[in-house]
C-alpha cells in the first residue's frame, strides 16, 4: 500500500539506480516513491540478500524482530523482518522471510549489529541463527521456564545466563555491580572485568528491570497502547510515541495534519534540549564538578518548566496522539520562557568548555571508533559522535523536518567530550528549529478525529523518531478491529547500550564508568521494555 | 464499647503513638535512598532534581545516601518487576530499623501496570509501605511535601479533599 | 574556579521557598480531575472508567469510585466530559494512609 510522501524532499528511487539495482537484485521490481519499502524474501535467499544490502552504500541494519503465526498456526511459521536504514536512499527497507523450523540464516557475521536481537529473538520465539554461537539470556529472568510469558515459543534449550563471550587473560576477576546502585539512578546490573583498576570487559543485564510491554500491548487499541508506549522510557516520551503513533498511521493510511506535525517537533525539540541538559547535568556530577552541576540543573529545570508551560507536563507526556496531538503548544509562554532556560544551558557549556580540570576527564574517555559504531548499528549523538553523520531528521526527514532542515551535528573523536560537544551543538539546533518550526505551523486542526482514514485494514507500518538518544523506530500489525497484533518497540537505547561496553573497555578506569555513562545518557527502561 | 469499637480505638492510640516516635525520630535530619523497581526514569529524574538549586531538599534536613546502612527512608519507585523482587527485599532488609517505606509515583501506587507475570503492578504488596505520593512523575514540589508528609513534619491534605467540584470545571 | 564563582553570585537565588511559603512554578503542574457530582450520570460513569488508561475509575453503585494514587492526570476522563471533570488544582497529594487517596464522589446527575 502507498505510503502518502512525508515532508518536501522525496525519498525513494527517484534518481537513485543503486537503489533500483538493489531492489532488482531482491527480485523486487521498482517500487514508487515511498519512504518505507517493503520486500519478501525467501529464508533460503536470506544470507546472500543480507550480504547484498549490507555492502549497499549507507546501509546500516536497524532492528530485526520476529512475528508469530497467527493463533492458527501456533508451532507454524514465524515473520523475521529486517529493517534496513538507507540512509543515502532516504528510505527503509524492510525484509521479511518465513521461517519455518528452528533455525535462520545468521545474520551476525554479516551484520554484527544483529547478535542482541538473535538473542531477543530466541528467547521469545525459540528459533535461532545457524552456527553454533552460544546465545545470551536478554530479557527474560533466569529461572524463566517455558510457562514464561513470550511473544512466540520457547526456546528448546535455554539461553546461557552469562554476557557476550569475552578473553579474560592473566589476573582479571569479575565482580556484578547492581542492580541497586547509586541513589536516584536506574538500577542497572554490570558485570564487570578488572585486573584491579582497569576495566578488561563490561557487560550489561537488563532483565531485572523488563516489563514485557510488547507482550502487553497485544490486544490493545492503538490509543490504549500509545499510554503505555510514553511511560516505557518517560525521558523519551515523545521520540517513542512518535515513532509509535507513525507505525500505525503507516498501518492506517493516515496523515497528521501539518499544524500537528508541528506540534510534534516542537515538543521533540524540547525533549531534546531537557535531555541533553540533564546529561551535562550528569558529566559535571560524575566528575566532580558540583558547581557545573548546578548550573546544569538550573538550566534543565526552566527547560522542565518551560515544557510544563508549553505542552501542560515537565516531561511531554500526552503530546503525541494517534493522527496528530492531543495538546495544543502555548506558544506565548514559550517564547517568552525558552530563551532565559537555554540562556542557563549555554552559558553553563561556555563555562564548561573553558575548565581544563573538567574537559581533561572528558578527552579520550569512552572512546567509541567509527568503525565500532557503524558494526554495532549505534545512533544519536553517540554515533555522530564517532564521525557517523546519521540523523533520522535529515536521513528520513518526516513533516516538518523536511522543510525544517536541521543541521546535523557531527565530531570525530569519539571520546566523551565529542559527545559533549555534539549534544551541545543539538541544543543549539534545537533552540533554531522550535523558532523556525514554531513561526511557519499553521493551519486548522490538531488532530485527526478517531476512527479517520481508510478504514481499519489488517495491514502494518513502520513509525521512527529522532529522539534524543537516536533513532526510534517502532513497527506495528493491527487486525481488522484495528486492535494490535504484534507491536514492536525499539527506542535508541536498545542499539546505543550495546556501545556502552566498547567505551568502557580497556583504557578506562572504574572511575570512568560514571562518565560514560553520563556522556552516553541512555536509560535502562528503553531498553528492558 | 463493642469489642470492634475497641479495636479500632486501639489501632487509633497505636497509630498516634506510631506518628510521635516517628516525629521524634526523624523531625529532624534523615538519609534518603532511593529504589527502582521498574520505573520508566521520570520518576529518578524528578528525584534527582531535589538535590538540585531550585529545590535543595539539604536545607530541609534530608539527605540522599548511596548506603542502606545509613539510611532512615526508603523511596520506592516503579511497578515491582517481579525479578526485582529479591533485590528490592535485600535493599529494604539491609536498612536499619526504625526505617520509612514511600511508595513513590503512580506505578508504585498500583496506577499503569496491573499485576500480571512480569509485574506486581505496584510496590505495596512486596514492602511495608507508610506512606504513598501519587504523580506521574510527582513533581519535585510533590516529592518535597511527600516526604515532609512521610516523617510527621506536614500533615496531609489530601484526606481532607474530596476531588468534587461545586461550580464549572476549569 | 573565579569564573564560576561570579557566575554563581551573580544569578543569585534560585532555591524555592517551599513549604514556607507557595511556589508560582506550581500552577504549570498537571493536577488529578475533580468532578461535578451533579453531572454524573451512570452512563457516564461508565464512560470515565472506560477511558482512564490507569484504572484509577471505577463505578460502584451510585458512586464514582476514584483512586488519586493510581491517576497519572493524563486528562483523558477531562477531555471526554469536560462538564463533569475539571483539573482539581492539587498536587499536595502525599498520604500516610492508602484510604486516603481513594475518594467516592456521588452520582448525581440525572439522565438526559
Amino acid at each position: 500500500m502507498t505510503v502518502p510522501s512525508r515532508g518536501e524532499v522525496k525519498p525513494g528511487l527517484a534518481g537513485r539506480p543503486g537503489l533500483r539495482d538493489l531492489l532488482t537484485g531482491l527480485g523486487q521490481g521498482a517500487a514508487d516513491d515511498q519512504p518505507v519499502i517493503t520486500a519478501g524474501v525467501a529464508a533460503a535467499g536470506l544470507e546472500a540478500a543480507v550480504r547484498q544490502i549490507a555492502a549497499h552504500p549507507g546501509a546500516r541494519l536497524a532492528d530485526v524482530f520476529v512475528c508469530a503465526g497467527s493463533p492458527q498456526t501456533n508451532g507454524g511459521p514465524v515473520t523475521l523482518r529486517l529493517v534496513w536504514g538507507l540512509d543515502a536512499d532516504r528510505t527503509y527497507l524492510i525484509t521479511e522471510s518465513a521461517v519455518d523450523g528452528e533455525r535462520y540464516p545468521s545474520l551476525s557475521e554479516i551484520a554484527p549489529a544483529a547478535f542482541a536481537e538473535e538473542c531477543e529473538i530466541y528467547e521469545q520465539f525459540g528459533i535461532r541463527p545457524a552456527g553454533s554461537r552460544p546465545l545470551n539470556r536478554v530479557a527474560l529472568p533466569p529461572g524463566a521456564g517455558p510457562d514464561w510469558p513470550r511473544l512466540g515459543r520457547a526456546p528448546a534449550e535455554p539461553p546461557r545466563d552469562v554476557h557476550a563471550p569475552h578473553h579474560v587473560g592473566g589476573h582479571a576477576f569479575e565482580f556484578p555491580f547492581g542492580p541497586v546502585r547509586q541513589v536516584a539512578v536506574e538500577s542497572l546490573y554490570y558485570g564487570l572485568v578488572t585486573s584491579g583498576e582497569e576495566l578488561v570487559d563490561l557487560y550489561l543485564f537488563t532483565w531485572h528491570k523488563h516489563r514485557g510491554v510488547e507482550w502487553r500491548l497485544r490486544g490493545a487499541t492503538p490509543r490504549e497502547a500509545l499510554f503505555q508506549v510514553e511511560r516505557t522510557e518517560g525521558l523519551g516520551a515523545v521520540g517513542n510515541a512518535w515513532a509509535f503513533a507513525g507505525a500505525v498511521e503507516a498501518a492506517l493510511g493516515i496523515e497528521p495534519p501539518p499544524r500537528a506535525m508541528a506540534m510534534r517537533a516542537v515538543a521533540l525539540e524540547l525533549e531534546r534540549l531537557y535531555n541533553h541538559a540533564a546529561a551535562t547535568a550528569a558529566l559535571c556530577q560524575s566528575t566532580g564538578l558540583m558547581i557545573g552541576q548546578a548550573a546544569a540543573e538550573i538550566a534543565l529545570e526552566l527547560l522542565l518548566r518551560v515544557n510544563a508551560a508549553a505542552f501542560g507536563h515537565r516531561y511531554l507526556f500526552g503530546v503525541v496522539d494517534i493522527g496528530g496531538t492531543r495538546a495544543d503548544l502555548d506558544a506565548a509562554a514559550l517564547g517568552s520562557d525558552l530563551p532565559a532556560a537555554y540562556g542557563e544551558l549555554e552559558r553553563a557549556a561556555a563555562a564548561l568548555l573553558s575548565t581544563n580540570s573538567f574537559l581533561d576527564r572528558l578527552e579520550a574517555t569512552g572512546i567509541l571508533t567509527e568503525e565500532a559504531a557503524r558494526r554495532l548499528g549505534l545512533v544519536g549523538p553517540v554515533a555522530r559522535a564517532t564521525g557517523l553523520a546519521i540523523d533520522a531528521r535529515a536521513d528520513h526527514p518526516v513533516r516538518p523536518y523536511g522543510q525544517s532542515r536541521p543541521e546535523v551535528a557531527v565530531q570525530d573523536a569519539g571520546d566523551v567530550l565529542a559527545r559533549f560537544r555534539v549534544m551541545l551543538a543539538e541544543a543549539a539546533e534545537s533552540v533554531r528549529l522550535i523558532a523556525e518550526i514554531g513561526r511557519t505551523a499553521a493551519g486548522p486542526g490538531l488532530a485527526l478525529p478517531p476512527g479517520a482514514g481508510p478504514g481499519q485494514l489488517a495491514s502494518s507500518g513502520l513509525g521512527w523518531a529522532e529522539s534524543s538518544r537516536g533513532e526510534s523506530l517502532a513497527w506495528v500489525a493491527l487486525d481488522d478491529s484495528g486492535r494490535i497484533t504484534r507491536a514492536r518497540l525499539r527506542p535508541a537505547a536498545v542499539r546505543n547500550w550495546r556501545g556502552f561496553d566498547d567505551a568502557c573497555r580497556s583504557q578506562n578506569v572504574f572511575t570512568d564508568i560514571p562518565i560514560i555513562e553520563a556522556s552516553f545518557w541512555l536509560t535502562a527502561a528503553g531498553t528492558a521494555r | 464499647m463493642t469489642s470492634q469499637a475497641s479495636t479500632d480505638q486501639a489501632v487509633a492510640e497505636r497509630s498516634e503513638e506510631l506518628r510521635r516516635t516517628i516525629t521524634r525520630l526523624f523531625g529532624r535530619s534523615l538519609h534518603i535512598r532511593t529504589l527502582d523497581t521498574g520505573s520508566c526514569a521520570s520518576c529518578e529524574q524528578e528525584i534527582r532534581l531535589l538535590a538540585a538549586p531550585h529545590y535543595d531538599l539539604h536545607r530541609l534536613g534530608f539527605f540522599f545516601t548511596p548506603a542502606p546502612r545509613h539510611a532512615d527512608l526508603l523511596m520506592v519507585t516503579g511497578p515491582m518487576v517481579r525479578a526485582f523482587e529479591n533485590a528490592a527485599r535485600k535493599t529494604y532488609d539491609a536498612i536499619p530499623d526504625p526505617k520509612v517505606v514511600v511508595a513513590t509515583g503512580a506505578c508504585a501506587l498500583g496506577g499503569v501496570y496491573q499485576p500480571d507475570p512480569f509485574t506486581r503492578g505496584g510496590v505495596g504488596d512486596t514492602l511495608p509501605v507508610d506512606a504513598w505520593i501519587p504523580g506521574c512523575p510527582p513533581s519535585p514540589l510533590a516529592l518535597l511535601q511527600g516526604l515532609l508528609v512521610a516523617v510527621g513534619r506536614l500533615a496531609g491534605k489530601v484526606q481532607d479533599l474530596d476531588f468534587a467540584l461545586n461550580g464549572i470545571p476549569q | 574556579m573565579p569564573l564560576w564563582t561570579l557566575r554563581g553570585l551573580r544569578r543569585g537565588v534560585v532555591t524555592t521557598r517551599y513549604p514556607a511559603r507557595p511556589d508560582p512554578s506550581a500552577r504549570l503542574l498537571p493536577t488529578p480531575p475533580a468532578f461535578r457530582p451533579d453531572m454524573l450520570t451512570p452512563g457516564l460513569a461508565d464512560r470515565l472508567v472506560s477511558v482512564c488508561p490507569s484504572r484509577a475509575l471505577a463505578r460502584d453503585g451510585d458512586m464514582l469510585v476514584f483512586d488519586v494514587g493510581a491517576c497519572t492526570a493524563c486528562g483523558r476522563c477531562r477531555a471526554a466530559a469536560p462538564q463533569a471533570a475539571g483539573a482539581s488544582g492539587e498536587f499536595e497529594l502525599a498520604a500516610t494512609a492508602r484510604e486516603h487517596l481513594i475518594k467516592r464522589i456521588p452520582l448525581g446527575g440525572r439522565p438526559a
